[in-house]
């Protein structure tokens, strides 16, 4: 089972096709309902995604601690997440500025003005959203037209025309228009959940009958609320966006409405926006029906000081017949083990690329769904339930969405001798480069003085 | 006609060189004016162009970078801190793994410092008596001593090429010339102790470091009592503090004087670009400063034309590299190999948001530095080392009368006025 999606780039009429092809159904009935399979999503200059798989998800276009290079070097990821929340701030020193990132020159090498600002390698496929992964909630919440948003200076409404019109001109590989979420763990009462199905079904009307969304592979948002809530919308996607093939993919807020998806929807690749907290969730979603996941928890892990330490299947841990006993990761605050930012990251990508293969080999192997499930239960059994406390300092400079922790303190000592920049160049806030753990032992470092 | 004369200066020049059992210093070229000299070093992994800057390379600086990213900034000798590798991994792990090299793997050359100097500042509590360093251990609060005699054996654990002396050192303000004095003989005594400890001469060099703080009298009493000792490479110590400029340079052109032509020099802990050129028309071969890295992590990008600070909103919306004709892989044209794009507006983006930023910073400060001590070698080599101070001093500052007084009087002092059209 194959679709093609091609569309055309009004500007350079260059064709932005996605292609997506399922390369293994696990279930019997999987024309009639979503469950695992093996999948292979591919976009023109772009590295091709074998799935099941993750992609990166970044912070303020960046992949945390990991320049372009070493993207380019270290990384098996083949797309990275972004949000546009992380580029239109409005500074209050300039707040009439249009967003630098809307007129960065593109070149060769760096061929959309989002790859261009960003510096993400070309071979990396940027998939665009409104917001960051997880959103904070606003107290503001949405209108008829926009939804509010939360930037490095504040929230602030960002309008359906707009978001339309920053994605014809960044120029994303795929692109999910807006939804109408509260990005609250409250589940919304049957009235607000009947709205935000509305309205973003009007969303997606308005999206696709502009020729600005042509220039993008556009992922639909699937609402975190129960079928019965939005099977209009549902129906409109399967019914008006999959004949036209204006639809090239979902992108689900929550992996329960994996079994509720009209048949027509399943041929298109899964993209999973809900953040499982751990591998477990992982596999469990893979089970349901995901082909692609963001997973904010490799950053977050990362920041934490911990090494990822997993594998799929599990491997059979000789030393021990108890059950759910292996950590998932080392918390690296310890002395041996302390790596920077960076190298934790490259390692931790790389832990999770390796569990990502691991799985495509079991979904692919003879016995398929059953031998699946039963790596998965010995998955459960063999690992902790959840990640290590990590101890190492957080970034404190990342910035706004931890709102307790903000900017970081000036310098209290001034520098001694004179400096070459304007006065003043040297003050302010510094980017830490290494997790700084709780001090550790003096291991070998000069002697203990006996006491007397 | 005027590159002919350059030429024939150039060759006119005889090639000497000097061998110690783990080190070879090849004097390659000699200004005619200034003290300036460019020179071949060839350490157990490898060669190295001097005059150089050395990046300092462990834990808070340049850890963000990869070894290869380091690599890539053309840096073929860093620094390592002692503090910081015996803490973690430790004597132990380098043991067992065949020291900082492997761990780290880096395969270039390797300098540490003694560990004494990051004790005194890092832990303010520390105490130097005779024996060696005191301090209370910041994770118990137990007493510690770091002996001569032990930084000795955690250099040769950690394998550095090029390891440093314990030294007593004092801020070269310290108000108590008698302290100063006593801190200086005390660094002798301590030398002798380093030699007397250290394993490994045939492969790893100690430097000694020439104390003395700002009294000429002393650093030239240091200086006959160092060099009679014959390391394969002599310091500078006690510097970048907060002495005045003009000191410095008094201090660092009183020590070149003295010192053999054919041994490396080594001005400790300066990193500002006009310190740097100034240093190297006074004679010193090497340098390090956490300096260019930590101001990367403050948003600062050091370029020909003064440091930029890319937080300004000015920079919020210039695409253009973080330096014009920067050769490192941020700034290099963007359809040549490697290169990345970085555009300021990125790294205005991302300045004290994202470390991806301080690490862009970072390698593009790193090649700057390397690259003015690549220019002012050829420079010395091609004998037009006066000519590149002017240009050097030009592009810093808009106008003549804004050029530092201690820099033109240090310079006047080796034959190059800056001042003259
Ligand atoms: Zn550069």
């Amino acid at each position: 089972m194959t679709i093609d999606i091609p569309s055309q780039d009004p500007e350079s009429s260059t064709p932005t096709a996605m292609r997506f092809e399922v390369l293994k159904n696990l279930a019997k009935d999987a024309a009639t309902t979503a469950s695992s399979r093996l999948g292979h999503l591919s976009l023109p200059g772009r590295r091709p995604l074998e799935t099941p798989n993750y992609i990166g998800v970044t912070s303020r276009g960046c992949l945390p601690h990991l320049t372009p290079d070493n993207v380019t070097k270290h990384l098996q990821t083949s797309a990275a997440y972004m949000s546009l929340e992380d580029f239109i701030e409005k500074p209050q020193q300039n707040s009439a500025r249009p967003p630098p990132i809307f007129a960065a020159p593109t070149s060769s090498k760096l061929p959309t003005p989002l790859h261009a600002f960003t510096a993400m390698p070309s071979s990396i496929a940027t998939i665009l959203g409104a917001r960051r992964i997880p959103a904070v909630a606003s107290p503001m919440g949405n209108t008829n037209k926009s939804i509010s948003v939360f930037t490095n200076t504040g929230f602030q409404p960002l309008t359906t025309t707009d978001y339309l019109s920053a994605v014809s001109t960044l120029k994303p590989d795929i692109s999910i228009p807006l939804a109408d979420l509260t990005n609250s763990n409250i589940t919304p009462n049957s009235k607000r959940a009947l709205r935000m199905a509305e309205r973003t079904d009007e969303w997606i009307v308005d999206w696709f009958s502009s020729p600005d969304s042509s220039a993008t592979a556009t992922f639909a948002p699937v609402l975190p609320v129960s079928y019965s809530m939005q099977w209009e919308y549902l129906s409109r996607l399967s019914e008006d966006y999959v004949p036209t093939s204006q639809l090239s993919g979902l992108a689900l807020y929550d992996p329960a409405l994996l079994p509720d998806l009209p048949a027509p929807l399943l041929s298109l690749p899964r993209l999973s926006l809900s953040a499982p907290a751990t591998p477990h969730q992982v596999l469990q979603h893979i089970s349901l029906g995901i082909d692609i996941f963001t997973l904010p928890f490799i950053n977050t892990i990362s920041d934490a000081g911990i090494a990822l330490d997993f594998s799929f299947p599990a491997s059979p841990n000789p030393s021990s017949s108890a059950e759910g006993i292996l950590p998932l990761g080392t918390d690296l605050s310890s002395p041996e083990e302390m790596l920077g930012w960076t190298l934790l990251q490259i390692h931790n990508h790389s832990i999770v690329s390796q569990f990502f293969a691991g799985i495509r080999r079991v979904l692919g192997g003879e016995a398929g769904e059953e031998e699946f499930e039963k790596a998965r239960n010995g998955f459960l059994r063999a690992y902790e339930a959840d990640f290590p406390a990590g101890h190492a300092e957080r970034p404190r400079a990342r910035g706004y969405q931890y709102k307790s922790v903000g900017g970081g303190e000036p310098k209290k000592n001034k520098p001694a001798w004179g400096k070459l920049g304007p006065e003043g160049s040297e003050e302010g806030v510094e980017t830490p480069v290494v997790p700084e753990g709780k001090e550790v032992e003096e291991k070998g470092f000069a002697e203990n003085v006996p006491k007397e | 006609m005027w590159a002919t004369a350059t030429r024939r200066m150039a060759s006119a020049f005889q090639p000497k060189s000097h061998s110690s059992a783990a080190l070879t210093f090849e004097l390659v070229g000699k200004c005619s004016t200034t003290r300036a000299r460019a020179s071949i070093l060839t350490l157990p992994h490898g060669q190295v162009n001097l005059p150089i800057f050395m990046p300092v390379a462990t834990q808070a600086s340049l850890k963000g970078l990869t070894p290869e990213q380091l690599e890539g900034t053309g840096c073929r000798l860093c620094l390592n801190n002692t503090y910081h590798l015996g803490l973690k991994p430790g004597q132990e792990v380098l043991d067992a793994v065949g020291g900082a090299h492997k761990f780290q793997g880096w395969n270039h050359n390797l300098l540490t410092d003694s560990g004494g100097f990051q004790m005194v500042s890092l832990l303010k509590l520390a105490n130097v008596t005779e024996e060696g360093v005191r301090f209370l251990s910041p994770h118990d609060g137990s007493p510690m001593l770091l002996t001569p005699e032990h930084s000795m054996s955690l250099q040769n654990s950690i394998g550095s090429d090029i390891m440093m002396q314990l030294d007593d050192v004092l801020v070269t303000t310290h108000p108590d010339k008698a302290r100063m004095k006593e801190a200086m003989e005390r660094s002798v005594r301590w030398l002798d102790r380093c030699i007397a400890a250290h394993k490994y001469p045939e492969r790893q060099n100690l430097f000694c470091i020439i104390q003395g703080g700002l009294d000429l009298e002393m650093r030239r009493e240091c200086c006959r009592e160092m060099v009679a000792r014959d390391t394969p490479g002599i310091a500078i110590g006690g510097l970048s503090g907060g002495e005045a400029k003009d000191d410095f340079c008094r201090v660092v052109a009183t020590c070149t004087e003295l010192l053999p032509e054919l041994k490396p020099r080594y001005v400790m802990g300066i990193g500002y670009p006009e310190d740097l050129v100034v240093s190297v028309a006074l004679g010193a071969d090497m340098f390090d400063c956490v300096w260019p890295t930590r101001t990367a992590r403050f948003g600062n990008a050091i370029t020909k034309h003064g440091v930029l600070n890319m937080k300004r909103e000015v920079y919020a919306a210039d695409y253009g590299p973080i330096e014009d004709n920067c050769g490192c892989p941020c700034c290099r044209p963007i359809e040549e190999e490697g290169a990345l794009g970085i555009t300021r507006a990125f790294i205005h983006h991302n300045a004290a948001k994202e470390t991806v930023a301080a690490h862009l910073l970072t390698l593009h400060n790193v090649w700057y530095q390397l690259n003015l001590m690549g220019r002012a070698r050829d420079a010395i080599v091609a004998d037009r080392f006066p000519a590149f101070l002017k240009e050097f001093f030009a592009g810093l500052y808009a106008n003549k009368k804004d050029y530092p007084s201690w820099a033109v009087d240090a310079l006047r002092g080796v034959g190059v006025d800056l001042l003259e059209i």
